[in-house]
């Protein structure tokens, strides 16, 4: 199954964009997105927290629909997912 | 009633929202949090187009470092409080609309009394907590909240009605950790022009708000895109059962 990654913001500049990647079912999409930024320790890290979860406030979206961060770890994706991730941004 | 100045001065877009709008505009009060990157293009379009009044918080001081975006003020106003900066510009720009200007800075405390009779809220802040409160304000208010935000050359804007749409704790349930951020200042010129558009639009009754819409803008690449957005049930702020995580206002 394909399923496409888009980065925003800061984590774009870090890990780049509509990144298609190609996996056998029931892959979680904590899991996913940690492979995708795996190569680049500065993304993981401005997304993942000491213990690999999600840092609280990154926003995650699969199909444009909100998923909660903190139940990623049991969420599968499906062929042809979009899966957004992106920091709020703050300044004004 | 439209005086004929006003009637002179807003010719060019009395045609796009005839003088029924411009009364609209005429007789509508806005609320500027914060006249700094975003509040700066936010106060001068929004006094130009006549919204009647304004009402714009600050409570910095200009600063060398603030002058590559903050384009109410000018070299000479460095030391100046931004107020007294925005103050003297906006009132330059359009004599016929009321300029207040508020001296404090927004907190849980006041927020409720600062914003007073506001038809909206325009946000131009720098941090959560704050947009958090302005947020709560503007659901406890039933006013909408025009929600801005940049960093570099990137920004997002949404406008939250409350009651109909997601507010901003239900997009961003949690603050990102605080930085100085980079910033040139066409970018939230740009984003501020998002949330200029979308007050006038709702003050005029016209067009389709960013309404349970993310608009990004990504300035490096020149692409806009939108999220759908969706209110959450248990959200703290807007949700079935507000919790007390939401700030007491």
């Amino acid at each position: 199954m394909s399923i496409t990654i888009r980065f925003f913001a800061r984590f774009r500049e870090m890990l780049g964009t509509d990144i298609l990647v190609e996996h056998g079912d029931g892959l979680f999409l904590t899991d996913l997105i940690r492979n995708v930024a795996s190569g680049n320790k500065e993304g993981v890290d401005a997304i993942f927290d000491e213990e690999g979860n999600f840092r609280e406030y990154v926003i995650l979206m699969r199909n444009r629909r909100r998923v909660d961060n903190r139940k990623a770890s049991l969420v599968t994706a499906s062929d042809g997912d979009e899966i957004a991730v992106f920091p709020p941004v703050a300044g004004g | 009633m439209l005086s004929p100045r006003e009637l002179d001065r807003y010719k060019r877009q009395i045609l796009l929202f005839g003088e029924e709008g411009q009364e609209r505009l005429k007789k509508a009060n806005l609320f500027i949090a914060g006249a700094g990157g975003l509040g700066s293009p936010i106060a001068i379009y929004l006094a130009v187009a006549g919204v009647g009044t304004i009402t714009l918080a600050d409570n910095d001081i200009v600063e060398l470092t603030n002058l590559n975006r903050q384009i109410l003020h000018d070299d000479v106003d460095i030391g100046k409080k931004k107020t007294v900066s925005a103050e003297e510009k906006l009132t330059a720009l359009n004599p016929d609309i009321t300029i207040r200007v508020i001296d404090q800075t927004i907190d849980e405390n006041n927020a409720a009394q600062l914003v007073g009779k506001a038809d909206g809220i325009l946000d131009a802040m720098d941090n959560y907590p704050t947009r958090y409160v302005l947020n709560d304000t503007a659901i406890k208010k039933k006013i909408p909240f025009f929600h801005g935000a940049i960093r570099g050359l990137y920004g997002q804007a949404t406008t939250v009605i409350p009651g109909k749409t997601a507010c901003l704790r239900c997009i961003f349930p949690k603050a990102p950790p605080k930085e100085v951020f980079p910033v040139v200042g066409v970018t939230p010129g740009f984003i501020g022009m998002v949330q200029v558009t979308e007050a006038l639009k709702y003050l005029v009754g016209t067009g389709d708000l960013l309404a349970n819409r993310l608009f990004i803008w990504d300035g490096l690449t020149s692409h806009v895109e939108e999220i759908r957005l969706e209110q959450d049930p248990a959200c703290p702020s807007c949700g079935i059962k507000p919790t007390k995580e939401r700030t007491k206002i």
